[in-house]
């Protein structure tokens, strides 16, 4: 039975390498394990708390800061072409190289990683169940920073259909553009209970959502051990809030993270239209003289 | 009643009952800190707690037993001529140095401008740093100890450490009050300079052991000679006696300093003692609206993190509380706990000292153990200027204390020769 096992995750293995360009959306951890020492898969940690990747990473990955290195330092926004490449040319990634990702918050911001490979042309794994998983199930950590060979490998040009911005949001409120909008936050923060979970600092001074957006928190389409439930239920799940996928859809939250969760499974797991609203609440719920749906009435006081 | 101390001579009648006692007490106490760490290994997520504990019994013991206190040992030596506490301190800092580089070279190959070693307390340079010293150095100075020593002198009955750390936390809440004043007056300015970007990883290592070693030849030239039976050759039977009453050598202290410095910056977090006394007096300062709402910058800056408690559990609490407890232990057997009830005396500079020191400590983000040791270690320049500073206030405050004639008794007699 285990040999049986062993044998299938190797030739599934065999199918994923060659399979590079159209990667698979989720890889196991055991599968993972098997293909550390294969030269065609490059993995990537997003981590956000300080330390994480530095006192123990998948052995080989490479470490990507969210902070600077998938954001523009200095503007709000992406980071940028230049800036991307050049790191993905220092990590060794080449055309045919399959990225996997994986990071600590349940994969967020691994999942923002693979958001913004994709934006510029990368198709992305993402490690199933993330650091938190890999750790549970005892697989090696290394401390070692890796060195590979840098390649000449050239992004294209962002891919704008996969990233949804202010206008655009606002034409779908208001009615001008028909488009699904999946609020992935907390019920209390979608009916403007609370401005925000407790401790984060990004702000908007508005509470509630966006005029015609489902609620679907990003927890519902996740098991308990962290891993994406079953495409099926994570269909069904949407299905019953009228996403089916007939129509483009718009995931946000409060920063663009978490939803880059979401556009992860509606996306690459499903198969969607589907646009990430990056300037999301923060944007949105600061913007002055926008629609907004605050079902609790919440009032900002400044407080 | 004071207990007798332990000596291996007299073992007769109480003293063998009192020993048996205290050695089952100890160890009774090690072997439930080690269940401790081992139930919080086996939760999810709590390995870095597990450690802590571990680190900080660790901690307690080598602070106990190599009487590592940066006060003692710098009095030791001006006043009694006796270099052995500052050699240890030395050693610590040297061989911390060279194991934190191992680590930092590992996690940043190339010191690059605009990277940092995570969590390295790497803090902002400028003259709230050195006042901030300074003021440490006094409180040292009329406290009797430093914040770490207060710790492990709980765990030794002190009557004055108590009073120490009470003032400490009082301390504390006046510099989260003062804090915004700081920070806008020249915090600000303040540059979190990291010697590697400036001298390369060889540039620091070599510059910071020659400092340390130019410092050990002046410790040596102006010591005097301690005195104590010459030690030559090996005896089984003097072991024990080594182990859990005398004094450890100063070497073997500052080692083993340093490599729980370099472990505990690898696997969990630099070392300090004041995260979690000050995250208490801020989470209670702010609940009970005694602390402005926002503390600008404070929680972008790197040291002895305080941070408004969300858990009960933290890795610093429970190395300290580790620390206490393996304090506790160590002494028991070393015969070295011995309670008293405190004086008006003890009280005063308690509470006096733990003041100075409670504000130094919030102000320059870490004391001697947050910023000078794990500080020089991570070749923080934050930690050099720390060094220089709490000197001189120390100098200044025990000066002080010998012009008003009440120097320190409790904590003042010199290290007994081993």
């Amino acid at each position: 039975m285990n040999f049986l096992r062993r044998a299938g995750v190797l030739v599934g293995a065999f199918f994923m390498v060659g399979a590079a360009h159209a990667a698979e959306p989720l890889v196991t951890a055991d599968w993972l394990q098997e293909n550390l020492e294969n030269p065609k898969v490059r993995v990537f940690e997003v981590s956000v708390d300080t330390g994480v990747y530095e006192r123990g990473h998948v052995p080989g990955s490479v470490h990507l800061d969210w902070h600077t290195e998938l954001v523009d330092p200095t503007r709000r926004d992406i980071a940028s072409r230049e800036a991307f490449e050049k790191k993905l040319r220092e990590a060794g990634v080449a055309d045919d190289t399959h990225v996997v990702l994986y990071g600590d918050n349940n994969n967020w911001f691994a999942a923002w990683g693979a958001w913004v490979f994709n934006v510029y042309g990368i198709e992305a794994s993402l490690l199933d169940g993330g650091r938190k998983l890999w750790e549970a199930k005892g697989l090696p950590l290394d401390t070692a920073v890796p060195e590979y060979a840098a390649t000449d490998i050239a992004l294209p040009e962002r891919n704008d259909d996969l990233r949804a911005r202010f206008t655009e949001v606002l034409d779908i409120a208001e009615g001008r553009k028909q488009a699904s909008l999946v609020d992935i936050r907390s019920n209390d923060e979608y009916t403007g209970k609370v401005f925000a979970p407790e401790g984060v600092k990004e702000l908007a001074v508005r509470a509630g959502h966006i005029p015609g957006a489902e609620n679907v928190p990003w927890g519902s389409i996740v098991q308990e051990d962290g891993t994406f439930k079953p495409a099926e239920e994570i269909r069904a799940i949407y299905a019953a809030k009228g996403i089916d996928g007939s129509r483009p859809i718009v995931t946000y939250c409060r920063i663009g993270e978490r939803s880059s969760h979401t556009w992860f499974a509606l996306k690459r797991i499903l198969g969607y239209d589907v646009k990430n609203y990056d300037g999301s609440w923060t944007e949105y719920g600061n913007a002055v003289g926008v629609p907004v749906v605050n079902v609790a009435g919440t009032v900002w006081t400044g407080k | 009643m004071r207990p007798p101390p332990f000596r291996f001579e007299i073992l007769v009648g109480d003293a063998v009952a009192m020993t048996a006692r205290n050695g089952i007490i100890s160890v009774v106490l090690l072997a439930a800190i080690a269940i401790a760490a081992w139930l919080l290994h086996g939760q999810a997520g709590e390995r870095d707690l597990a450690f802590s504990l571990l680190a900080g019994a660790a901690f307690g013991i080598v602070l106990q037993r190599g009487r590592f206190c940066f006060l003692c040992n710098f009095r030791d030596f001006v006043e009694h001529r006796d270099p052995r506490g500052l050699l240890s301190i030395i050693v610590a800092l040297a061989a911390g140095v060279v194991l934190y580089h191992v680590v930092m070279m590992a996690w940043v190959p190339v010191p690059q401008p605009g990277r940092l070693p995570p969590n390295a307390h790497i803090g902002p340079v400028g003259p709230v740093l050195a006042v901030a010293a300074f003021v440490f150095g006094i409180g040292m100075a009329i406290s009797g100890s430093c914040l770490s020593a207060h710790f492990y002198r709980l765990g030794e009955g002190s009557a004055t450490s108590p009073f120490a750390l009470a003032g400490a936390g009082i301390g504390f809440l006046l510099g989260f009050l003062t804090w915004n004043a700081l920070f806008t007056l020249a915090i600000y300015a303040s540059p979190a300079i990291w010697l590697p970007h400036h001298l390369g990883y060889t540039g620091t290592l070599v510059a910071s052991l020659f400092l340390l070693a130019a410092i050990a030849v002046l410790v040596l030239r102006f010591s005097g000679q301690v005195t104590g039976p010459a030690e030559s050759g090996y005896d089984p039977a003097k072991v024990p006696e080594k182990l859990f009453v005398k004094r450890w050598p100063p070497v073997v202290t500052g080692l083993l300093v340093a490599v729980i410095s370099a472990f505990a910056f690898l696997r969990v977090a630099p070392l300090g003692v004041t995260a979690e006394v000050g995250s208490i007096v801020r989470t209670a300062g702010s609940s009970w609206g005694l602390l402005p709402d926002t503390l600008h910058g404070l929680d972008m800056l790197r040291g002895c993190a305080t941070v408004v408690k969300q858990a009960l559990l933290s890795p610093n609490g429970l190395f300290v509380l580790g620390l206490v407890l393996a304090s506790f232990a160590s002494a028991l057997v070393a015969g070295q706990f011995q309670p008293r009830r405190p004086t008006g005396y003890d009280i005063g500079r308690g509470l006096t000292g733990g003041v100075l020191m409670g504000w130094g400590a919030m102000t320059a983000l870490g004391c001697t153990v947050g910023v000078l040791l794990s500080g020089i270690h991570a070749g923080a320049l934050s930690g050099w200027i720390f060094l220089v500073f709490c000197v001189l206030g120390t100098w200044s405050g025990l000066a002080a204390m010998r012009r008003f004639g009440r120097e320190g008794t409790a904590h003042g007699k010199p290290a007994p020769a081993s």
